[in-house]
């Protein structure tokens, strides 16, 4: 069975190439660095200024949410897009988020913590479970499954909505918070991480003297393979978390009450709500602010756990 | 690790444990009003009005056997998704919903709402206007309780056109005079804007030169008869295409928030509106300090006989999901039939009635509007205007029908194509979409 | 019993292994238990659903006349719809241009980081990825924001350099704009994945192009994409999936710009438009396998393309 993972082993076992096709037998000595690849002098001033062009191009809009959540309503439409208003209004703002509608807003966020944490840890659960699975036991029918698997990825989402829908209706589950959590314990992607990230990580001669020495599989499982595999765990638990939490297709189909939105349907109602002729109110301030905060816990938590999502990512890349 | 997993199923567990006991019951103890009598019939309204929280209070206050269990479940289209699916998926739809009156006959064409004349509806028919009940009646039968109504009249900036000595225009001869006049002066903004994005409101004003696009009657429900590109909407979309072709008239997109904006900064001096403009716009931000708004009636084609148009206009109707029909009927009549709670509806909701009763009372005859200056805009304009509209047609695909004209009047507002190419066009796409759809075209 | 070295593991079914008939069945079993968890979620949630809409697919149901059976004459007239195969056209240009802007944006600020080890540098590599922590919702939000007419840099920024201001919101500019958006929502998780490629390269590696007297330039081009192309075939592919299925930012950009986006703009808001504002639900089935049929095809037809690269076999 042909896996995306074969190529990256072979260059990374045959060892490093002494000459390079193509490249003209120059003897020429480039500029040494301690480093191979290191740029020197007129060229690092080019990367440095590129990477700040890259920099500003990728953090503008979020600097511009930055400065719309400190705006009121009428500054927002007032003022210059990028500078502050006259009036620092984000503690007003926040307090107006505690007010409109009871507060809603903040039980938004707790729904969105919920589900995204539920929805990501069940997820790298399961994922784990049948990455490993995959992984280290040679069943048959192990191939088609996986490919299934795989290619369920390529299935545009409104296919499944409107049966999803009835399928969670006929359980009695519409409306509630299992209806966005239970179809968002699927994670193709997490499987095939941990599938590779299994293959690698974990090597079959520690297994195999493990049963030898009587192990059961579960406590193979548990003791031996998982502190190997943590790393992928991680990757795995961190784009399952992000990606429930920034999920809006699926809440806004299977949820009707607005006090089980998570905070992208709800943002994305107050929006309909501020653009809306008859019946509308205009809550733009509630919206950049509310928006803003939103998107301050994964920021933050990005900047914390690097070493974990640029590490973790490594794994299922290269092999 | 192990000792980690174990955490970990253990948060899972008591998050999901929370959220089971939070949503216990969930569909029956979701009510965001107050039930105030537990034991008596519980129906579920879907409804999107501000302040309705207020309304539903005022309904399980004053009824002990009926209580009203209410969730706002979206906007617009977002509700009427909601509600599609649910039909679809056989649950899942509230008892009463709120429906705008040109959706009516989309989901009465799928039998998913009730025929009330069975559960007493004719009995409150005195009590609303004529074309408020031709909207919500389908040959014999009545879909649903008109709610509000949206009689047009034709708001206006009273400070630019004094500015520039314009006189209030009553003719659509007149609008283009005017139109013309303030360009010539070399005002900053112009008279009005035409959506290309209109919809309802298009149609309002193709249905005021005597435009009937739509036939269709619920009781044969395969037979429609399409006329979208009759002389009515000709005359008036080639008047404006000719306005926009002149730059007399902007082409922004309506409800986006650009176009909030223009409407209170100066850039339209005038606003053809529904009566539930003056709420609209006395809610949007970043308005011209200097800004005078008055009201007057919609310009006419024939001055000797006005013709008045409506845009929009919402109702409760009675969904064929509904457990208790008659409970649900009673909740549909009775909700928005107090003055209390129209007085609520008004004053905080900016709502119109179509209710009698609070429509041709003094009280709202002559309610002064702050934001027009004290003028009393029902008994000058909008009175008038709902008395005399008689009821539209809405063909059972209307949200197909409106995306359509929206792609052929965009299309002409960018010089692809005449007015009456893109009516034509329309009508085409009209009528093999109803062939495709089984109809029969009368 | 043979032994295996980490840097190539095999499918064990192809080593030798000690075979006891209750040892391989054990294996079985204990293979299926712990996939087992996983595919009753998939079942529920995918399979089960998939087969219904593939049912409700060849029915029809007309407003007038109600559900008949009507096997795949849906899926003909999805391929014989204009709209259907216009949006699919369309999604295909923006595939041809869309990925490879945000492939090289990713891959020249990965091979760029990987040579730099400043704080410059790092805080960049946070930045870049910074908008994958945005959903897509919200940036979409921000991004109409700041192409308004109005309320958008946009006027400020080109009076200021004497130019006229673009409508980024017209017909023929909408399609730069939503390259944007998406470039600026993807790009920094594609450079994250390549850039961790990257840095798995052996130095030693570098140390030989040295001693050969390659510059940086050619170190970049000659040693590094090569050796991680497995990853960009990789990062291509599902860029390639996700814009076949282009959907969130054209709907949420809609509501600014009804003329130039429509309701059939890409296959998928087609779909969706057919489901739920028309109540098409079996046309809008149908739709939605014909896009997940090509889908599949292009997929395979590109990992076949690719296969020298991505070493498939």
């Amino acid at each position: 069975m042909s896996t995306l993972s074969s190529t990256a082993d072979e260059t990374a076992a045959v060892g490093p190439r002494t000459t390079l096709t193509g490249l003209p037998a120059r003897i020429d000595r480039g500029p040494r660095g301690s480093r191979g690849g290191r740029r020197t002098g007129g060229r690092r001033i080019g990367s440095h200024v590129f990477l700040v062009i890259l920099a500003i191009y990728f953090v503008v809009p979020v600097w511009w949410l930055f400065v719309a959540a400190t705006k009121d309503t009428a500054g927002l439409f007032g003022s210059p897009a990028f500078w502050f208003d006259g009036r620092f209004a984000l503690f007003d703002n926040v307090a107006a988020l505690f007010q409109y509608q009871g507060g809603l807003y903040w039980r938004w966020l707790g729904n969105s913590f919920v589900y995204a944490f539920a929805g990501g840890i069940g997820a790298t659960a399961l994922s784990v479970l049948a990455g490993y699975g995959f992984a280290k036991y040679a069943f048959r029918g192990r191939g088609a499954v996986f490919s299934v698997i795989l290619g369920s990825v390529m299935v545009p989402l409104t296919a499944l909505v409107i049966p999803t829908f009835m399928l969670l209706s006929q359980y009695g589950i519409i409306n509630t918070p299992w209806a966005v959590i239970l179809p968002s314990l699927l994670s193709p992607f997490g499987v095939y991480l941990m599938r590779v990230s299994a293959q690698d990580a974990v090597p079959d001669e520690m297994l195999e003297a493990a049963r030898i020495d009587g192990a059961s599989e579960l406590r193979i499982f548990f003791q031996i393979a998982l502190p190997l595999l943590r790393p992928a765990i991680v990757t795995v638990l961190l784009l399952s978390v992000v990606g429930t939490w920034n999920n809006f297709f699926l809440p806004l189909a299977m949820l009707s009450d607005p006090q089980l939105l998570p905070v992208t349907v709800g943002l994305n109602r107050w929006t309909a709500l501020s653009n809306a002729g008859a019946g509308g109110e205009q809550v733009w301030n509630l919206i950049t602010s509310g928006a803003f905060i939103s998107v301050l816990p994964l920021l933050l938590s990005f900047l914390f756990l690097q070493r974990y999502w640029q590490g973790g990512l490594a794994v299922g890349s290269i092999r | 690790m192990k000792s980690k997993i174990l955490a970990a199923s253990g948060i899972v567990a008591i998050a999901a444990a929370a959220l089971t006991g939070c949503s216990a019951g969930a569909q029956q103890a979701a009510c965001t009003n107050t039930v105030v009598h537990p034991d008596a019939k519980q129906v579920s309204v879907w409804a999107w009005y501000p302040a309705f929280q207020d309304i539903a209070d005022q309904f399980n206050n004053t009824h002990e056997d009926v209580q009203v269990c209410w969730t706002n479940a979206g906007q617009g289209n977002d509700e009427y998704t909601k509600f599609s699916t649910a039909i679809e998926a056989g649950s899942g739809a509230p008892d009463v919903i709120m429906l705008e009156s040109e959706v009516l006959s989309s989901f009465s064409i799928r039998n998913a709402l009730v025929d009330l004349t069975q559960y007493g509806a004719n009995d409150v028919k005195a009590d609303y206007t004529a074309g408020a009940w031709k909207d919500v009646s389908s040959g014999a039968a009545v879909y649903a309780i008109p709610v509000d109504g949206g009689p047009m009249g034709m708001l206006y900036r009273k400070d630019i056109l004094d500015r520039y000595g314009i006189p209030v225009p009553t003719t659509w001869d007149e609008f283009k005079s005017a139109a013309q006049a303030l360009k010539n002066a070399g005002a900053p903004g112009v008279l009005a804007d035409f959506p290309t994005n209109g919809r309802a409101y298009t149609q309002a004003l193709f249905a005021q030169a005597g435009s009937t696009p739509f036939e269709f009657d619920n009781a044969s429900p395969a037979e429609i008869g399409i006329h979208v590109d009759d002389a009515g909407s000709k005359k008036v979309l080639s008047y404006w295409n000719d306005l926009v072709a002149q730059g007399l008239v902007a082409t922004d997109d309506a409800f986006t928030a650009d176009y909030n904006t223009k409407l209170v900064d100066g850039s339209y001096a005038i606003y053809v509106a529904a009566a539930w403009g003056p709420g609209y716009l006395s809610g949007l931000s970043d308005a011209d300090s200097g800004a005078e708004w008055r009201a007057a009636p919609v310009p006419q084609w024939d001055a000797a006989n006005p013709v008045q148009i409506n845009w929009g206009g919402s109702t409760f109707a009675v969904t064929s999901q509904a457990k208790d029909k008659a409970a649900a009927a009673t909740v549909a009549k009775e909700i928005f039939g107090t003055e209390e709670a129209w007085k609520i509806g008004i004053e905080k909701a900016a709502l119109f009635p179509q209710w009698k009763p609070i429509l041709e009372s003094d009280y709202f005859r002559d309610l002064e509007y702050p934001f027009f200056g004290g003028q009393q805009i029902n008994k000058d304009v909008f009175l008038r205007a709902a008395a005399g509209y008689t009821g539209f047609t809405f063909s059972p695909f209307q949200n197909y029908a409106y995306d359509q004209l929206t792609e052929q009047v965009y299309a002409m507002s960018q010089g692809q194509k005449t007015s009456d190419q893109a009516l034509g066009d329309l009508q085409a796409s009209l009528e093999q979409y109803a062939t495709e759809q089984g109809f029969t075209l009368k | 019993m043979t032994t295996r070295t980490v840097a190539e593991p095999r499918t064990a079914s192809t080593s030798p292994r000690r075979r006891g008939a209750t040892l391989s069945s054990r294996r079985q079993r204990w293979g299926w238990l712990f996939v087992t968890p996983f595919l009753i979620v998939f079942a529920l949630f995918l399979v089960f659903p998939l087969v219904y809409a593939f049912g409700m697919s060849l029915f029809t149901t007309t407003l007038a006349t109600g559900t008949a059976f009507t096997g795949a004459a849906n899926y003909l007239k999805a391929f014989t719809d204009p709209l259907f195969l216009g949006g699919m056209g369309r999604v295909l240009l923006y595939a041809v241009i869309m990925i490879p802007a945000q492939l090289l944006v990713a891959l020249a600020a990965a091979l760029v980081l990987d040579t730099l080890a400043t704080w410059l540098a790092k805080l960049t590599r946070l930045l870049i990825f910074a908008p994958y922590a945005i959903p897509v919702v919200i940036g979409a939000l921000m991004w109409s924001f700041l192409y308004s007419p109005r309320f958008g840099p946009a006027a400020t920024l080109f009076d200021f350099v004497g130019l006229a201001t673009p409508d980024f919101l017209a017909p023929d500019t909408i399609f730069g704009s939503l390259v944007n958006v998406v470039t600026w929502q993807w790009a920094g998780y594609y450079m994250v994945v390549i850039y961790a490629a990257l840095r798995s390269i052996d130095p030693a590696v570098y140390e030989a192009a040295r001693i050969d007297g390659a510059n940086g330039w050619q170190t970049a081009m000659h040693i590094k994409v090569p050796m991680i192309s497995s990853s960009m075939v990789m990062v291509v592919m599902f860029a390639l999936i996700g814009t076949l299925q282009f959907f969130t930012e054209p709907v949420v950009l809609r509501s600014v710009a009804q003329g130039a986006i429509d309701a059939a703009y890409t296959p998928n808001m087609y779909a969706f438009s057919l489901a739920f504002s028309y109540s098409q639900f079996n046309y809008a089935s149908a739709i939605a396998f014909s896009l997940g049929i090509l889908v599949f095809v292009g997929s395979y037809l590109f990992l076949f393309l690719t296969r020298k690269q991505s070493g498939l076999k």
